[in-house]
């Protein structure tokens, strides 16, 4: 039985096209290679020019993995650290830099140190007597 | 059965040997030597004379940009053709399910055809053939096998290559080659009964 299955698709190799076909289509192929030279991004001739010189060479297999796992990698150590950073900066400035209050004003805000050293609490004057918030002792 | 794969009065590796030093003209010789058979491989792959069309032209535009590459651990036939059949299955991957059988013409020496002859005028033919129905029926019929099975039907039985050509260019074993055989018959006898005899 397998071997009228094969007698009738052998009668298939009848099919083909006019005999005038194939000299047409070695014009077609000249035409077709002309074209591909003026259309052809130079990018992907120089990549495919490379591939040939170098037949063995092959992406790895998990190249594409690894370098995605990388790239996210470096990308949460770049905002970790770029966040750490910001904390620290931002709580050196709250130590080291003298108090500031704002006023209002009408052309902007105007700011008023009202202390200069760091080293003291923050205090005040108010009608020629110094204000401090710390507790007094006397009772 | 099996035809020989190699024609000998042109000589591949000369031709190769040319064109990689530049000659284009020797790659022209193996486009006019390869065009016939490789035709026959895709088309009755896709069983679209257009999409064989365009399909081949492709393939051999691919091979001579790669031509440099080739360093003949195989020969250059089962090279091209194993460029042929990875694009013909890539491509037919791709193909949309309704795409329209568009078929060649049948030349008339089937009519001379012994096995034509036994299967339409011998005591047992069931019925008489015709010639086009005939040929519709064995393209749906090769449509429905998957395209691993088609190209391994349409390399030995309609181009006659032996299984050790076919594993090489497929790069599977004679084994499997055979085993695909075997099913893909048994798929197209159901497919055929009507044309068989008993």
């Amino acid at each position: 039985m397998n071997q009228d299955v094969h007698k009738l698709l052998r009668l298939k190799r009848y099919e083909m096209p006019s005999s005038d076909y194939f000299e047409r289509f070695m014009d077609e192929f000249h035409r077709r290679q002309r074209a591909e030279l003026i259309s052809r991004p130079t990018l992907s001739i120089l990549f495919e020019r490379f591939m040939n010189a170098f037949p063995e060479f092959h992406v790895p297999r998990m190249a594409y993995a690894t370098v995605a796992a990388a790239a996210v990698a470096l990308s949460a150590l770049i905002l970790f650290n770029q966040q750490e950073s910001g904390a620290s900066s931002s709580g050196s400035f709250a130590l080291n830099s003298p108090t500031v209050t704002t006023l209002p004003s009408a052309q902007g805000d105007v700011r008023f140190p009202v202390s200069l050293r760091s080293d003291l609490p923050p205090h005040y004057v108010l009608e020629t007597r110094p204000v401090s918030y710390e507790s007094p002792y006397s009772f | 059965m099996a035809e020989t794969a190699q024609e000998p009065e042109i000589n591949d590796e000369d031709l190769v040997a040319r064109t990689q030093n530049g000659d284009p003209r020797a790659f022209d010789d193996l486009v006019r030597k390869y065009s016939s058979r490789l035709y026959g491989l895709v088309y009755n792959m896709t069983s679209n004379h257009e999409d064989t069309n365009d399909l081949l032209q492709d393939i051999f535009a691919k091979a001579y940009r790669s031509i440099k590459g080739f360093r003949g651990k195989s020969s250059f036939y089962t090279w091209l053709h194993t460029i042929a059949t990875n694009m013909t299955i890539n491509f037919l991957k791709k193909r949309s399910r309704s795409y329209k059988m568009s078929l060649d013409d049948i030349d008339n020496g089937v009519q001379h055809d012994p096995e034509f002859i036994e299967l339409t005028s011998g005591p047992d033919a069931r019925r008489e053939v015709n010639l086009k129905e005939l040929q519709v029926r064995l393209n749906e019929a090769m449509m429905k096998l998957s395209n691993e099975h088609r190209a391994v039907v349409t390399m030995f039985d309609i181009q006659g290559m032996p299984h050790a050509e076919i594993g090489k260019i497929l790069g599977i074993s004679e084994g499997t080659v055979r085993s695909r055989l075997f099913y893909a018959h048994r798929q197209l006898q159901n497919y055929l009964q009507e044309f068989l005899t008993t």
